[in-house]
């Protein structure tokens, strides 16, 4: 992001001339109280918002300047979890995530183990056949992660992914992004679990009132002993 | 291509299916707004018709004198016959005016026998294509010499076109009305069904479906809920019709199977066109942003 302004039409400007360079295979905590900023964010990287000033590029792609066809190529990249899950409650886990490959034309015979083997990665697959119903909130946000993962993204987008869990539950689920950061993936999560940031000891980009406060490398922690 | 309209259609039966609600809300409203449309424009037909033979029963009746020569009035029949606002001309000579009466009205018999000589002129009677032709072909028939009266019928034939036409444009106001109320009902019950499942277009789009992949299988879907309910209505217009039939007989009307077979095409295409219609502009409301 190159000195990217986001201001609504409401008049609220969300970010001010921020830079953020994330690199390929990073894993990055984006924190900060809430209305800092850190939903759009992630609106810009996934284009559902536009910047106002600046320019957002994704792997080497400017996407203001993208055409309105070449939007969803570019999600394809993304996979992306939010706080509340956003499963279909009417379809089951393997639906679900299946779901996200029918949409974009997968053919069925590789739709199976793509699924098959995101499951597996997120260890749910004794749980395939239930509705989102029949499972626990740290077993739902698995589903997401599984639905985000299934068409091998380069970049997973976690929205406060652990708001809704239990500590015990939420450091479940980092450690799964940790393995899925692990496999090549770039993760970036906003959230506002001061605990779980400095435990893992990962990039922290700290966003205030749509500016970048502070933006600690890893190896920081390393120096600070 | 192929395997993408497949994949339309499967999702749409699939979406069509798993909101089970949603859709018979949906195909239910179709049902009696398609009724109502179709049940109207019969009714409207059966008007129309009847107008129409009400209208082809008004004659200009001219009375011959009993002097006129009968090739003069053969030339007028044939001038008549060659005037662009006449239909049809019918020429009644005195013995069967005569006979007429006679069959009409058996309990004055004795009166018109009575008489020395047959008291009844002969006549034409001449149908118009439209009613208001009638004082051009009613003064045409007042110059010829051989004419001796012409019936005045004037004020009779002006009321009945006012209401005719009263009739005819009130009705296709009504039709337009109904038209417009039953485009917005089904249009808006389709964007709520589309609502319904916000979730989903979202998840799809952040995915990565493009457009045509999230639209697709919900205008499909649409096409599914028009084509159901357009055929529960033409299931159900049958019966009706033939159940009300029987007491339109006495209408000079036939209001037969050919009045069906056009409703049920109408029918069809309006059901699956507004269905169509009504989930591409809902969806479209998601996408462009």
């Amino acid at each position: 992001m190159q000195g990217v302004t986001k201001s609504y039409p409401n008049g609220r400007v969300a970010l001010r001339d921020v830079d953020l360079v994330i690199p390929e295979g990073d894993f990055v905590f984006l924190v900060g109280p809430s209305g800092a900023g850190k939903s759009t964010v992630i609106k810009l990287l996934i284009r559902d918002e536009l910047a106002t000033k600046g320019a957002v590029l994704l792997d080497g792609r400017d996407l203001g300047k993208l055409k309105r066809r070449d939007v969803p190529k570019i999600r394809r990249k993304i996979g992306i979890v939010f706080q509340d899950f956003k499963l279909l409650p009417n379809k089951s886990v393997r639906d679900n995530v299946a779901f996200a490959l029918e949409v974009i034309g997968t053919p069925r015979r590789e739709i199976t183990s793509a699924v098959d083997r995101a499951l597996r990665v997120v260890g749910l697959t004794g749980q395939a056949d239930q509705l989102p119903s029949q499972l626990s909130g740290g077993e739902q946000q698995r589903t997401a992660i599984a639905r985000a993962l299934v068409h091998n993204p380069r970049l997973f987008i976690a929205d406060e992914p652990t708001g809704n869990l239990d500590p015990l539950i939420s450091w479940e689920i980092i450690q799964l992004l940790l393995r899925i950061n692990e496999m090549g993936v770039t993760v970036l999560m906003a959230t506002h679990n001061a605990e779980v940031v400095t435990a893992v000891r990962k990039r922290v980009v700290a966003l205030e009132d749509g500016r970048i406060v502070r933006d600690q490398v890893a190896a920081a922690y390393e120096r600070e002993g | 291509m192929i395997a993408f309209i497949a994949f339309s259609f499967r999702r749409a039966w699939q979406g069509f299916r798993r909101n089970g609600l949603m859709s018979v809300a949906a195909t239910a409203t179709m049902v009696l707004m398609l009724v109502l449309l179709s049940s109207l424009m019969i009714l409207l037909t059966g008007l129309n018709a009847t107008l129409k033979s009400v209208e082809d029963e008004v004659q200009v009746v001219a009375y011959m004198r009993d002097s006129a020569p009968q090739s003069e009035i053969s030339d007028l029949q044939t001038s008549l016959r060659n005037m662009p606002q006449v239909t049809q001309v019918g020429y009644v000579s005195k013995d069967q005016a005569y006979n007429d009466f006679v069959t009409r009205h058996p309990d004055q018999v004795d009166v018109i026998k009575s008489l020395p000589n047959n008291p009844m002129p002969a006549s034409l009677r001449i149908n118009l294509r439209d009613p208001k032709d009638y004082v051009d072909v009613a003064a045409y028939l007042k110059n010829n010499p051989g004419v001796e009266r012409v019936l005045n019928i004037k004020q009779t034939v002006d009321q009945m076109v006012t209401v005719i036409n009263v009739l005819r444009v009130g009705g296709v106001v009504i039709l337009l009305v109904v038209g417009l109320i039953v485009l917005f009902i089904i249009v808006n019950t389709i964007r709520l069904a589309v609502v319904s499942r916000a979730d989903e277009i979202e998840i799809m789009r952040l995915v990565g479906a493009s457009d045509a992949f999230i639209r697709w299988p919900f205008v499909f879907e649409g096409a599914i809920v028009g084509l159901l309910g357009a055929l529960i209505t033409i299931g159900l217009l049958f019966p009706i019709t033939a159940l009300v039939s029987p007491y339109f007989k006495v209408l000079p009307v036939e209001a037969g199977l050919a009045v069906g077979q056009n409703i049920a095409l109408i029918v069809l295409g309006s059901g699956v066109g507004i269905g169509v219609v009504g989930s591409y502009l809902s969806v479209r409301s998601y996408l462009h942003r």
